[in-house]
């Protein structure tokens, strides 16, 4: 039996007045996996998580989370009991002491691992009697996690988990992230340390001003994308390249820069075809294909240039 | 464990509340001292003149805390920060305003209370007379009448955004409503003092209530105030965090 996807989203809108935040995004996120979120900064990750988590209304489109509709306020609490979730700025109530704090999270859900929680606090070094707003950004990160890594969701949500870790912590939480995606757990968590993203995800979606520009399983991504550098005799136009499969064109004159998702082939039979003096064919890692998509590919190509 | 969180971030607004509150029964203490026992065994209707002498003063005293405990909620949370954890939780919306106004409201019912429990109990140590017929209309006008204070400060919470915004924007608008209600005309029925303060129905000669009471007016000021709590559910049902 195929698994219900974890979030599923049909047409998902988001616009402030005129400014679109998101649009039209069709997105899947299966269960079991782990799903890394990519965008640049302001390119609706936090909104589209929002969204999913009942903070702000949609404008246009609806999803599902956990199987419930998020814009029916009841069904989307329903699936908060089994979602836990890290907000981007990791937010704590400053007057609680780290106990407290605790206690208080334990209190709203049956998944709470009062043995995990333990682990976690003697392993963070959590001072238990420090008031939050005497914690270290380190401190209170570390303290956002635990609260919901001592639980055991059916989907972890992690909006920038990273910041304001140490390597150590890091290290640490990446496998814990492949630990959870191994018991069962669904983990959609956004990113902009692609490096990580590129090592524990299995499936990697681009947002690019709102717009939902890449998703595709990591394997398949390693597989299928190809930068294919060529230098031609002659200026060669943008048009002749133009071919299925093909993501991103850079062209300087004789130089050309093709990043493709599939149909390599076609492209180097179109560069034999018009004399490619020079035909180079690399395969491409994350990093380079983010930057192709969110950015064009001069900026994915422009260091080795 | 919401009631926890709203009771430890707003305990310290309350215990200063209640210490400012408490004021009015050390002064009635003190002029407890002032009297021979005599006096008061021989004109009992003195000791209620004084014990309403107490509930005169504790008026603004618990306007200002009303508007002090009902200011905050989901906005104020979003100014700095932590709407997001709270929003996050398995709980409505209105679940969590709920709380926020059940816990502000018994505040504000536990400081309108306070006075008249230490002057009870004051009266009993000095044997002193003390009617609690009296002690329980002074409550009941000062939060039938005056919870309305309570409730537009959650609402203004609800719809002003910013961390000192919606207190700013709230006490702007008692002393711009109390103005008005005293200087303009047309706006006097504004005026809750003369409710809240029930000196219209209290016998000169006895100091005591004798009836009848102004339910009308508690039930108006009542009314308003549940309209604003629902509107302020509402409007943060609908909002974006």
């Amino acid at each position: 039996m195929i698994a219900a996807p974890a979030i599923q989203t049909s047409s998902l809108s988001k616009y402030y007045g005129r400014t679109s935040a998101v649009q039209n995004l069709d997105l899947v996120v299966e269960a079991n996996r782990i799903t890394g979120f990519l965008g640049r900064n302001g390119a609706g990750k936090s909104t589209t998580i929002k969204m999913l988590l009942g903070l702000i209304r949609p404008t246009g489109g609806d999803g599902t989370i956990l199987g419930r509709q998020i814009t029916n306020p009841e069904l989307n609490r329903q699936a908060r009991a089994h979602i836990a979730y890290v907000a981007e700025d990791k937010p704590l109530y400053r007057y609680l002491t780290v106990a407290q704090t605790v206690r208080f999270a334990a209190a709203f859900y049956r998944d709470w691992r009062c043995d995990v929680a333990g682990k976690l606090l003697r392993e963070y070094e959590l001072p238990l009697n420090r008031r939050v707003k005497a914690l270290s950004k380190g401190m209170r990160t570390k303290l956002a996690l635990l609260l919901a890594l001592a639980r055991k969701p059916e989907l972890l949500i992690l909006d920038e988990p990273t910041e304001g870790l140490d390597p150590v912590m890091i290290e640490h939480l990446m496998q814990t992230i492949v630990a959870r995606a191994a018991e069962g757990t669904a983990v959609f968590f956004s990113s902009h340390q692609i490096a990580e993203v590129e090592r524990v995800a299995d499936q990697v979606c681009i947002l690019d001003r709102g717009c939902l520009v890449l998703d595709r399983s990591l394997d398949s991504l390693r597989e299928s994308f190809r930068r294919v550098d060529m230098v031609f005799p002659v200026d060669v136009v943008e048009r002749e390249f133009q071919l299925p499969g093909v993501e991103r064109i850079r062209a300087n004159r004789r130089q050309m820069s093709v990043l493709t998702s599939a149909n390599a082939e076609g492209v180097i039979e179109r560069a034999r075809a018009f004399n490619a003096v020079s035909l180079e064919v690399a395969p491409v890692g994350l990093r380079d294909v983010f930057l192709a998509m969110v950015n064009g590919l001069e900026s994915a190509i422009g260091k080795e240039n | 464990m919401l009631c926890y969180r709203a009771w430890v971030e707003t305990r310290w607004r309350f215990l200063i509340c209640l210490t400012v509150m408490l004021l009015p029964s050390v002064l009635y203490f003190h002029e407890l001292g002032i009297f021979p026992m005599q006096h008061w065994t021989s004109d009992p209707h003195y000791a209620y003149g004084l014990l309403f002498g107490t509930h005169l003063p504790s008026i603004g005293i618990w306007t200002f805390a009303a508007v002090f405990l009902g200011l905050g909620g989901l906005l104020r949370e979003r100014a700095v920060g932590t709407s997001t954890l709270t929003l996050t939780l398995p709980v409505s919306r209105a679940h969590v305003v709920g709380t926020r106004v059940g816990v502000g409201a018994s505040e504000t019912v536990a400081l309108a209370l306070a006075p008249w429990i230490v002057n009870s109990s004051i009266s009993l140590f000095e044997r002193t007379p003390f009617s609690r017929a009296q002690a329980g209309w002074c409550v009941l006008l000062l939060v039938g009448g005056g919870l309305v204070y309570f409730a537009c400060a959650v609402l203004v919470s609800s719809v002003v955004e910013g961390e000192y915004t919606a207190a700013a924007l709230m006490f702007a608008l008692v002393y711009g409503i109390g103005y008005l209600a005293d200087h303009v005309s047309g706006f006097s029925a504004l005026n809750l003092y003369p409710l809240m303060s029930g000196t219209r129905y209290l016998d000169r000669n006895t100091n005591l209530f004798p009836g009848p009471m102004p339910w009308l007016g508690i039930l108006a000021s009542s009314s308003a105030s549940a309209l604003m709590l629902l509107a302020a559910v509402t409007i943060t049902r609908r909002r974006d965090f």
